[in-house]
């Protein structure tokens, strides 16, 4: 039986005969390489699309943004009373010498001054609610200026209060040294007049505004690394490997996917801080940044993933190791962070142009070393 | 694949099937299965990677310590000041960093001060000139550094009276004024402090900051360094805010002005943060392991097991949750906290592992997990310390558990009924987690590759059945909306906390929306995934008797979390947006006040169910109206209450 | 005329040698099967064609070229034993993508996918690969191990693990394929399937090729036809006389029937030389054909030093 149909079956073979299929022309070979990575690419950035997972990695991000700046604006506030419009308080002057006291006190924003002749007035006064706070100022032996404050336990008000009174008592240090000028072997500065500021520029620069750039290259990385992990999970690195490409192009494809979304996404916070009034002095050189950091971090990525294969082994050293080259990047002679808020401020010096030089050429080198490790990688580790 | 057997449950030492459900043989499989995960997870990592990370980690902690030693200096020479060496001004912008200092030469300024390649000019006759976007910021820093300047002089003058003209003390004081109540808080007020001069705190301790270094503790005066009380405002920090130090800024003891510190346990805090970082490590490893279980149908070995689901993800859960207690009890121990910071922590390394578990059971692929464990580790970080942060100002600190490892390093002590308040809502959130992630845990649903929206149907209508088996269908709209209410709670909570910052006009209105929209939703999902799997009737009659159910069930559920108004919440404006407005002393409004809600509740639940039962669309839509029904109502009750 | 040549190719993995200096070689428009059971080596051989895995030792040359070399590549069709698949895409979108790895033109990828598909009837081509059953992923996977219209078709056991109806489809369509002048070389362990399309075979065990050649080749060498002789003789006398006929087994002896089984034809003349001089009468001769399973059996309880036919 079987004898039969393996007769019929080479019988008929011979006359279908076909020659080799695909053409087998040399430029021809090099376009469908050039066709056969452009696959991978957008089959990569597909797969983030359709698992919504770079939607998820955006909205993280604006979550990170709006609970640091929470956590800024939240705490600045709670520093600085001119950052919470408020009414003015009444404060009780009282004690034997409250006139240096009572003239700055008034001075002072958000403050109004009720002086008491009797201390147990004051106080009386600050039970009704009256005032919010007694200022009891006496001299002691050496001249000095006792203040006892007391403040009423009520929470956030209380906070603002006490910031409004260290500003005035500070105010009135001063002026008490001046009057000691002949005592003192070096004179204090005068402080500048204070001036209408936001108090969030130096949050915005070094830490909100790095923290938006770095982001998106550690995602990226981290994308990488999943990427490699999954393809070997399911096996389908192998058919990638089967397919008429390098391995270096299936690696390059992953870089190249995952690694240009990073700098997208930083021009896109940059512009959004832009008309949000946060002056960006060199969006260029910033988004330069980003994109050697993310080509370097995708390039370490993918170097962990393909090290050790199993995801969990390759996401621990991976998120370690971004951990570690933060605070590791310390040791440089400009964090990266500050090379940010120096370019975004515009007052980068040479040392920071060095810096994102040297970010580039570290980013090159790890791609190369990258292919020289995929080249000599085993086929069977994977 | 080596490793393909699974774990010998059962037969090995259980002598017969008829023993396995005794509760010895229940805890011998769960011990057993926690054991196998033990060895399979640590089989994973190889000696090689084993040592990379060791080394790694001793280089961070290295490094790290170095750094911490000099400052991150993320800030340095953000500014550039166009100063003359002769200024007296130009020692100030050499010693702070934030500054480089070039010469008045050097400046170039266009565009009438409009940019220029300086932020600050500093004219030899003494004024100060701020050019470009940055300069009012840089002014304000610059402000800052001549007040840390003068310190730094002040500091090395002999003659301490006259360089400290002034001492101050701070005493907090309770006064009744029936603003609010305060229940289960501490009163932290002593009455008057002894104001004695000539002893206390010396300024500054702070070693840190380089512009006054060590002070004049030891001078004539006979002061004394009190080690709760240091920091000076610093101006080398990287964030732009004054560093507080440990105390709680009650200081009877007189100090210089600069020594005043607002109410902030910036020290505490950042201990107490240091107990929430091992989590975010220990639960990608965790979910990574659940993950497995479901590619390639590696769980199916434990399902057909004699163990019950329950077992199964208990014991693979115990060995990460007694990581995290072991982890955590180390590091408590280390900064001397005490078993109350454990318990504290122990709820939240729960919640944490709870949200991964369900997360892992939803997530269709590593990268999708991925961003699933970094969303939990986000936002239930943010739920911990934003809440924390208001340790010592406002008792809606309570809510994170961390607030009491803030007390308790603090050495305060702490109720029971606040432990309860801070960590129920954790406690009952990481059941129902565990529960729905259970509810999943089962053949058809663990290695099925579903949109996460459908998993979380399926989870949801595992329990309507299980509740359904127990009870009757009727009592699961009940049961789900008591269960949704910590979760209501804490996205509020969260939605409080991050719109806290921006101004009543903008964060009002999104606030109203979206509470009223997070309880609709919580009242009405689970009806609905019973409606889109076919678990009730579609019927208006049905949909308006569920609907009625979840509304009474969701009233009873959110009257528990009332204690909310009594730690005092609602009187912030953004928390009466969320959590309506405190209870008034008026009886007959208390009264409508109390039933109005339960009325409220059924009639919104009954909107959002009756459109579910005719699918998606609809119920999207009847969704919309019950959240508007419900945004009016909250706004008419806070008009009759104003 | 050889397309697929392979000599001495050997694999070790450390001291575990999986795959011990097999030689063959293949023509074009062969069906060709490798049969063994568990661990016997057959994937790590495919693999080492298909260049997936580097040879410790020996050569192999498919299509002219080395494993791994690109143009060898885009000849190659590999389907690997599970269907790797990227789970949240379509299959139609899946195919494309493989297409346009191998360089193919839309217009002639989309057409061939079609045809192919419509050959194997599935539907469903829009749905996400995550969501459809194994049968479907299966002839998923083999659509796009055809995409480029490889000469040589590497099937990792193309029909394991699903349902007859399923499995009896992809073995005709495999048939088909080697009909349109396809090389293919597969490895199974059902040698139903083996014995119905291959036309030539090596059977592995422990690394080693123990025996190869066309199914009638082994079976002829390793155990040929069985004849079954049924005589009906009239008395004891006779009886006794076909009995102790030239014969190696004698089955069964009742009330004057007797039954024979003999392995060589030869028997079969003496037993009815026999049967006529005693006055009897052959009632029937039937023959019994071994299966390949049979051999297999028998073969891979031999020792592997035992030679080819």
């Amino acid at each position: 039986m079987s004898r039969d149909r393996a007769d019929t079956g080479s019988a008929r073979r011979e006359s279908i005969q076909r020659g080799p299929n695909p053409p087998s022309v040399d430029t021809e070979a090099s376009r469908s390489v050039w066709h056969a990575r452009w696959a991978l690419i957008r089959r990569e950035l597909q797969s983030l699309r359709s698992e919504k997972t770079i939607i998820l990695a955006i909205a993280i991000q604006l979550f990170i943004a709006a609970f640091s700046s929470f956590l800024v604006v939240g705490l600045v506030s709670m520093y600085d009373p001119s950052a919470i419009e408020g009414q003015e308080r009444a404060i009780a002057v009282t004690g034997e010498d409250t006139d240096e006291l009572a003239a700055v006190a008034s001075q002072q924003d958000g403050l109004g001054v009720d002086r008491y002749d009797d201390r147990a007035d004051a106080h009386a006064a600050f039970e009704e609610g009256q005032v919010d706070a007694v200022l009891d100022a006496n001299r002691d032996d050496e001249g000095r200026l006792v203040v006892r404050t007391t403040v009423p336990d009520e929470g956030l008000q209380t906070t603002v209060l006490v910031v409004q009174l260290r500003e005035a008592l500070e105010t009135l240090e001063y002026t008490e040294r001046i009057a000691n000028a002949d005592r003192l072997a070096e004179q204090p500065l005068s402080v500048p007049e204070a001036i209408e500021a936001s108090p969030y520029a130096g949050f915005t620069y070094t830490i909100l505004l790095p923290l938006l750039l770095f982001l998106p290259a550690f995602i990226s990385g981290s994308m990488v690394v999943d990427s490699l992990a999954e393809e070997r999970q399911r096996g389908t690195l192998e058919l990638l490997r089967v397919a008429p490409l390098s391995f270096v192009d299936v690696v390059d494809a992953k870089l190249v996917a995952t690694a240009v979304l990073a700098p997208i996404q930083a021009a896109v916070w940059l512009a959004l801080l832009a008309v949000n009034g946060t002056a960006i002095a060199q969006p260029f050189a910033l988004v330069g940044l980003v994109a050697a950091l993310s080509v370097l971090v995708a390039a370490v990525g993918a170097g962990v993933a393909l090290y050790a294969p199993e995801r969990r082994q390759s996401q621990l050293l991976y998120s370690v190791g971004i951990v570690g080259t933060l605070v590791v990047s310390t040791a440089l002679p400009e964090h990266p962070a500050n090379t940010v808020a120096k370019f975004a401020t515009g007052s980068a010096t040479a040392t920071s142009w060095l810096a994102l030089a040297g970010y580039g050429i570290a980013a090159a080198f790890t791609l190369l070393a990258l292919r020289w490790y995929v080249d000599r990688l085993e086929p069977e580790s994977l | 694949m080596s490793r393909s057997e699974g774990p010998s449950i059962g037969p090995a030492d259980a002598p017969g099937d008829g023993a396995d459900d005794g509760f010895a043989s229940k805890l011998r499989r769960l011990g057993r299965i926690a054991r196998w995960e033990v060895t399979r997870s640590t089989g994973t990592i190889d000696r090689r990677t084993l040592l990379i990370l060791v080394v790694m980690i001793a280089v961070i902690g290295v490094v790290g310590f170095v750094a911490a030693e000099d400052g991150l200096g993320l800030d340095d020479e953000i500014y550039v000041v166009g100063v003359d060496e002769s200024n007296p001004y130009h020692d100030v912008a050499v010693e702070a960093n934030q500054f480089r200092p070039v010469s008045l030469s050097d400046v170039e300024i266009a565009d009438d001060g409009e940019s220029g390649n300086v932020d600050l000019v500093l004219t030899p006759d003494g004024e100060i000139g701020y050019v470009g976007p940055n300069g009012e910021a840089a002014y304000d820093v610059f402000r800052n550094a001549v007040g840390s300047y003068n310190e730094g002089l002040m500091a090395a003058e002999n003659d301490s009276p006259a360089a400290y003209p002034v001492f101050v003390s701070l005493e907090y004081q309770d006064r009744n004024l029936g603003l609010f109540a305060e229940e289960g808080f501490e009163t932290e007020g002593e009455t008057a402090g002894d104001g004695e001069p000539g002893s206390g705190d010396g300024g500054d301790t702070d070693d840190d900051t380089e512009a006054d270094d060590d002070t004049e503790a030891d001078d004539d005066s006979g002061m004394t360094t009190d080690p709760d009380a240091d920091g000076m405002p610093s101006t080398d920090d990287g964030l732009q805010v004054p560093d507080i130090g440990g105390g709680a800024g009650e200081q009877t003891a007189p100090g210089t002005p600069g020594t005043l510190s607002p109410p902030f346990p910036f020290e505490a805090l950042v201990l107490a943060f240091l107990l929430i970082v091992p989590m975010n490590f220990v639960i990608q490893v965790y979910g990574g392991s659940i993950m497995q279980e479901r590619l390639k149908r590696r769980g199916e070995l434990l399902l057909v097991s004699p163990a019950s689901r329950t077992e199964i993800v208990a014991g693979k859960t115990l060995p990460y949750l007694l990581g995290l207690v072991g982890l955590t009890a180390a590091i408590v121990l280390s900064i001397d906290g005490g078993v109350l910071s454990i318990a504290a922590v122990f709820p939240f390394a729960l919640l944490f592992l709870g949200a991964t578990f369900a997360g892992a059971m939803f997530a269709r692929s590593f990268k999708e997990l991925t961003f699933v464990t970094v969303t939990v580790s986000v936002v239930l970080t943010t739920y911990a310390f934003v809440p924390a942060i208001f340790s010592n100002v406002t008792p809606i600190a309570l809510i994170s558990p961390l607030t009491l490892v803030v007390f308790d390093l603090q050495g305060e002590s702490v109720e029971l009924v606040e432990y309860l308040f801070s960590t129920g809502a954790l406690y009952l959130g990481s059941v129902v987690l565990f529960l729905l992630g259970i509810g999943v845990y089962r053949e058809e649903d663990m290695f099925a590759q579903k949109p996460i929206p459908a998993k979380i149907i399926d989870a949801i209508v595992s329990q309507i059945d299980s509740i359904t088996a127990r009870v009757h269908a009727y009592a699961s709209p009940f049961v789900l909306s008591i269960l949704s209410i910590p979760f209501v709670f804490g996205a509020q909570l969260l939605g409080v906390a991050l719109l806290f910052a921006i101004p009543d006009a903008v964060a009002l209105p999104v606030m109203f929306v979206f509470a009223a929209a997070v309880e609709e939703f919580a009242k009405s999902i689970h009806v609905y995934a019973g409606f889109a799997r076919s678990r009730f009737d579609s019927t208006i009659r049905v949909g308006a008797i569920l609907g009625g159910i979840s509304g009474i069930g969701f009233f009873l559920g959110e009257k528990a979390t009332h204690a909310v108004q009594l730690v005092g919440i609602p009187d912030l404006s953004v928390g009466t947006a969320a959590f309506g407005p405190a209870l008034s002393s008026e009886p007959l409004v208390l009264v409508a006040l109390f039933f109005a809600p339960l009325v409220l509740h059924i009639v919104t639940a009954v909107i959002s169910t009756v459109g579910a039962t005719r699918g998606r669309t609809s119920y999207a839509l009847a969704f919309v109206v019950a959240t508007i029904v419900h945004v009016l109502y909250n706004l008419g009750v806070i008009a009759l209450v104003a | 005329m050889a397309i697929l040549e392979v000599e001495g190719l050997r694999k070790e993995y450390g001291n575990f040698v999986a795959v011990e200096g097999s030689s063959f070689s293949i023509d074009r428009g062969e069906v060709f099967g490798v049969v063994g059971p568990n661990g016997a080596g057959k994937t790590t051989t495919l693999k080492m064609l298909a260049g997936l895995v580097e040879p410790t030792g020996g050569t192999a040359r498919v299509a002219g070229y080395e494993p791994g070399e690109p143009a060898m590549q885009r000849r190659l069709g590999f389907l690997p034993e599970e269907s790797p698949l990227y789970e949240e895409m379509t299959a139609r979108s899946y195919l494309r993508f493989f297409a346009d790895l191998y360089g193919v033109p839309r217009e002639v990828a989309d057409e061939r996918i079609e045809r192919t598909l419509d050959r194997l009837d599935l539907e469903h081509r829009d749905r996400r690969l995550g969501n459809v059953s194994k049968g479907m992923k299966r002839k998923v996977a083999i659509t796009r191990a055809l995409v480029n219209d490889p000469d040589v078709l590497i099937f990792d056991e193309p029909a394991s693990g699903l349902d007859p109806l399923t499995t009896n489809y992809i073995i005709e369509f495999t048939r088909e394929l080697s009909e349109e002048g396809k090389t293919i070389v597969f490895s199974a362990h059902n040698l139903f399937h083996v014995e119905s399309i291959c036309d030539r075979i090596a059977v592995m065990n422990e690394g080693r090729i123990i025996a190869r050649g066309s199914v009638e080749e082994i079976r002829e060498a390793h155990g040929g036809t069985v004849y079954y002789v049924y005589a009906t003789v009239e008395g004891s006398h006779g009886l006794e006389a076909v009995e102790t006929a030239d014969s190696p087994v004698t089955v069964s002896r009742e009330n004057g029937h007797v039954e024979h089984v003999v392995e060589e034809m030869a028997h079969v003349e003496a037993i009815r030389e026999a049967v006529e001089a005693a006055d009897g009468r052959i009632t029937d001769i039937q023959t019994e054909t071994p299966t390949l399973e049979e051999i297999f059996l028998e073969l891979a309880s031999d020792s592997p030093e035992e030679a080819e036919a």
